[in-house]
């Protein structure tokens, strides 16, 4: 019997080990301003930079950067987006906080808004379309824009999960009208604390979010339009610029790791189906994403000898209690469904050595008798 | 002789008690909701003398979540005082409600005398503002509630520790939101709010609301926002929520000296009335004065940073357009809108600062 060996799905702590970062934090928060300081701008340009987009806008979360994005195109009641039913609550929340409805379609193989069954989804009503870089996969960008293109639709990239993620070199946050990226802990780039980033390559939506942040104020006394208060706090800004020295490494770690689940796990099919990939695709994995006949005894039997994962996520948000008001029923989108009793998220993360890896695996393979 | 408004420099000369938790933070990592959040909230419920305290993202979203808690949304009307700061009336938009504007009184508060004639069929709620630290006129308001069915949030962003007859301001209505924005009498190193309610439903509905409406990790029970308090900062406010009541002392100090200096120069001058059983927290202090604009350059030439809240009331705002306000519509804000000034009265004043203060104000209309 093989000793049990401790693999945590994420290991937050390793990020601020060592006490560089935090040295360096503690240090700029002597300095800081604390609302809309100058730590803000530069780490706002960074990460447009990083994005390729012209513009990033520091925000209180993902949420409000989906939130702000829908309200800078003039999203509101009566309107529909579409989006997809597998994601984070979040993306059907977001089209929720600003009066519209949200409109699912449902998704591929490879967890992303299948553009086959776009079309369809398209009324008099839609306003927008919403795919989601659902693990840190850039979803089908050029399919979807086609026709959003031809529907004289926008298209807002959900890339909460996608920082650092590209399609032939162009990076996800400036293949749309607007990217929204959630900088929350656990993400590849994340603060300590909540924080968002909008990216835009349009001067216009740039400006507009900039008012919608802070309260719509043109200036100290004049407010033009009715805003919100959700500003990057200028002390997140600081760690985020921290944290984004490593983010080349971090995605290159777990680009590493799940190549390595690539090869290890495909001779398990059928038991295990690993993520499909396209050529030419970076997917930065947020998540390491495998289906597995019997999951839940999987992850029972997983836990048991010490290895932590989770499920991104176990109900869809069409069936959630929150979507009740909107009409959908099991079986609306099989696709979704069926992969929502079998996905299951294997550690990925940066810190992961190989030895724990090869355990994972190992274990797997007990588990299937394989 | 300096006398600037912002004291952030002399609050947190010392900031390494505050760093050192921080710093343990980053290594514990736990940074979303974490127990210093729960401490956090506790000890501000008990400061208020209420059951409940929900830390959320800022003051505005206390307001809106508030609103939205108690089932405000579109179509309905929020009545709330027309000279206020812009997040009072954008929080009832981002309700997807309609503010509706009722002219203040001399004490720049909300003036009840006026309210009932604004109420409609659609109004779902009043919302009136504790400005500046100076209590609203609870009494008449709940009044007015009571016989219309009406809810009441309190916007106390600015009046944490106000009361009347002893009575904690978020005590009055259902729902009341603070502001911990950096110049906030209580305040932390970013943005950050409370909203406080002795509502059990509330309470649960608002915690939900602020956290994706998520019941557990998985399941989501109503359609949320992201609004939490970091808690970064609620290690913060943990550090100077003990100081509330020496900083409101401190500015209450600070105000009825500049009260003392300033009634003499009436009628140029004009200090509103302090009420012996209402507690004005003084997160401002506001009076009227003829010339204004003159005398706000002369205090500037003498490096007193006075300001101005606010030179252009709600109505008035561009994105009030829409509203269907005019000129002439709120006398008394647009009138005060002209004519108000604020000193600054922070707590790390000195009395030579505040003397000079008053000097120069006298100065100000002596020489003319």
């Amino acid at each position: 019997m093989t000793t049990t060996m401790h693999v945590k799905y994420m290991d937050l702590p390793r990020q601020f080990e060592g006490g560089t970062i935090v040295a360096r934090v503690v240090e700029e928060f002597k300095r800081c301003q604390f609302v809309l300081g100058p730590q803000l701008v530069e780490f706002e340009q960074r990460f447009a930079r990083v994005c390729g987009a012209a513009h990033a806008v520091g925000l209180n979360s993902g949420t409000d950067a989906l939130f702000l994005a829908l309200k800078a195109l003039g999203v509101g009641p009566g309107d529909e987006v579409i989006t997809v039913p597998n994601s984070f609550v979040a993306s059907a929340g977001a089209i929720v906080m600003v009066g519209a409805t949200p409109v699912f379609v449902d998704v591929n193989a490879e967890y992303l808004m299948d553009p086959a069954y776009l079309a369809d989804a398209i009324t008099p009503r839609t306003r927008a379309i919403i795919p989601v870089h659902l693990t840190g996969n850039p979803a089908d960008l050029d399919a979807i824009g086609a026709i959003a293109v031809r529907r004289g639709l926008p298209v807002i990239e959900d890339a909460a999960q996608a920082v650092g993620a590209a399609v032939g070199g162009r990076v996800v946050g400036s293949l749309g009208i607007a990217g929204a990226f959630s900088l929350f802990p656990l993400k590849n780039l994340g603060v300590a604390g909540d924080g968002g980033m909008l990216t835009t390559g349009s001067r216009e939506i740039a400006d507009k979010v900039m008012l919608l942040r802070h309260h719509g104020l043109r200036n100290r006394d004049e407010v033009e339009v009715w805003g919100y208060n959700s500003r990057l706090d200028t002390i997140q800004a600081i760690v985020g610029d921290a944290v984004l020295d490593s983010l080349e490494s971090v995605t290159a770690a777990r680009i590493r790791n799940a190549a390595f689940y690539d090869r290890a796990l495909a001779p398990l099919a059928p038991q295990i189906t690993v993520p499909p990939r396209r050529a030419g695709v970076r997917q930065v994995f947020h998540t390491y994403v495998v289906q597995a006949e019997r999951r839940d005894a999987l992850r029972e039997f997983l836990a048991s000898r010490g290895v932590e994962t989770k499920i991104h996520y176990p109900i869809p948000i069409h069936l959630q209690k929150a979507a009740e008001g909107l009409g959908y029923k099991r079986g609306a989108f099989p696709v979704c469904e069926a992969q929502s009793e079998r996905i299951v998220s294997l550690p990925v993360h940066e810190y992961l050595t190989e030895a724990e890896q090869q355990y994972v695996v190992d274990r797997i393979r007990e588990f299937y008798r394989r | 002789m300096r006398v600037p408004y912002s004291y952030l420099r002399e609050q947190f000369a010392d900031s390494e008690p505050i760093l050192r938790d921080i710093k343990g933070l980053l290594e514990s990592t736990q940074f979303t909701l974490g127990p210093p959040v729960a401490e956090f909230e506790a000890r501000f419920a008990r400061l208020c003398g209420a059951r409940h305290a929900i830390g959320v993202g800022t003051g505005t979203d206390a307001l809106s979540l508030s609103l939205k808690a108690l089932g405000v949304g579109p179509g309905d009307e929020v009545i709330t005082a027309a000279n206020t700061f812009i997040a009072t009336a954008g929080a009832i938009v981002q309700a997807g409600a309609r503010p509706v504007f009722v002219d203040v009184a001399d004490d720049f508060n909300i003036d009840p005398g006026k309210i009932e004639a604004a109420i409609t069929s659609r109004t779902k709620a009043l919302l009136p503002v504790h400005y500046a630290g100076q209590p609203a006129k609870m009494g008449p308001i709940l009044e007015i509630g009571r016989r219309r069915g009406l809810p009441v949030v309190e916007d106390a962003c600015q009046a944490i520790s106000a009361a009347i007859d002893g009575k904690l301001v978020s005590n009055f209505g259902a729902a009341a939101g603070f502001s911990l924005h950096p110049l906030k009498n209580l305040n932390v190193w970013g943005d950050g709010g409370v909203i406080v309610t002795s509502s059990p439903e509330l309470d649960g509905k608002l915690r939900l609301l602020r956290n994706h409406g998520l019941v557990n990790r998985d399941e989501v029970e109503i359609f949320g926002h992201n609004c939490r308090l970091d808690t970064l900062q609620a290690i913060v406010g943990n550090h100077l929520i003990g100081d509330t009541e020496a900083i409101t002392a401190a500015r209450i100090k600070n105000a009825l000296a500049l009260d003392a200096g300033l009634r003499p120069l009436a009628p140029r001058v004009r200090v509103p009335a302090r009420l012996p059983n209402e507690r004005h927290v003084f997160h401002l202090y506001m009076f009227e004065a003829d010339d204004r604009d003159r005398l706000l350059a002369w205090l500037h030439q003498r490096e007193i940073e006075a300001k101005i809240h606010y030179p252009v009331p709600l109505h008035l705002q561009p994105a009030s357009r829409r509203l269907g306000y005019r000129e002439g519509d709120f006398p008394v804000a647009e009138r005060q809108a002209k004519r108000i000034i604020t000193l600054p009265v922070h707590q790390h004043l000195r009395a030579e600062q505040v003397r000079y203060m008053i000097d120069s104000v006298r100065e100000f209309y002596h020489a003319r």
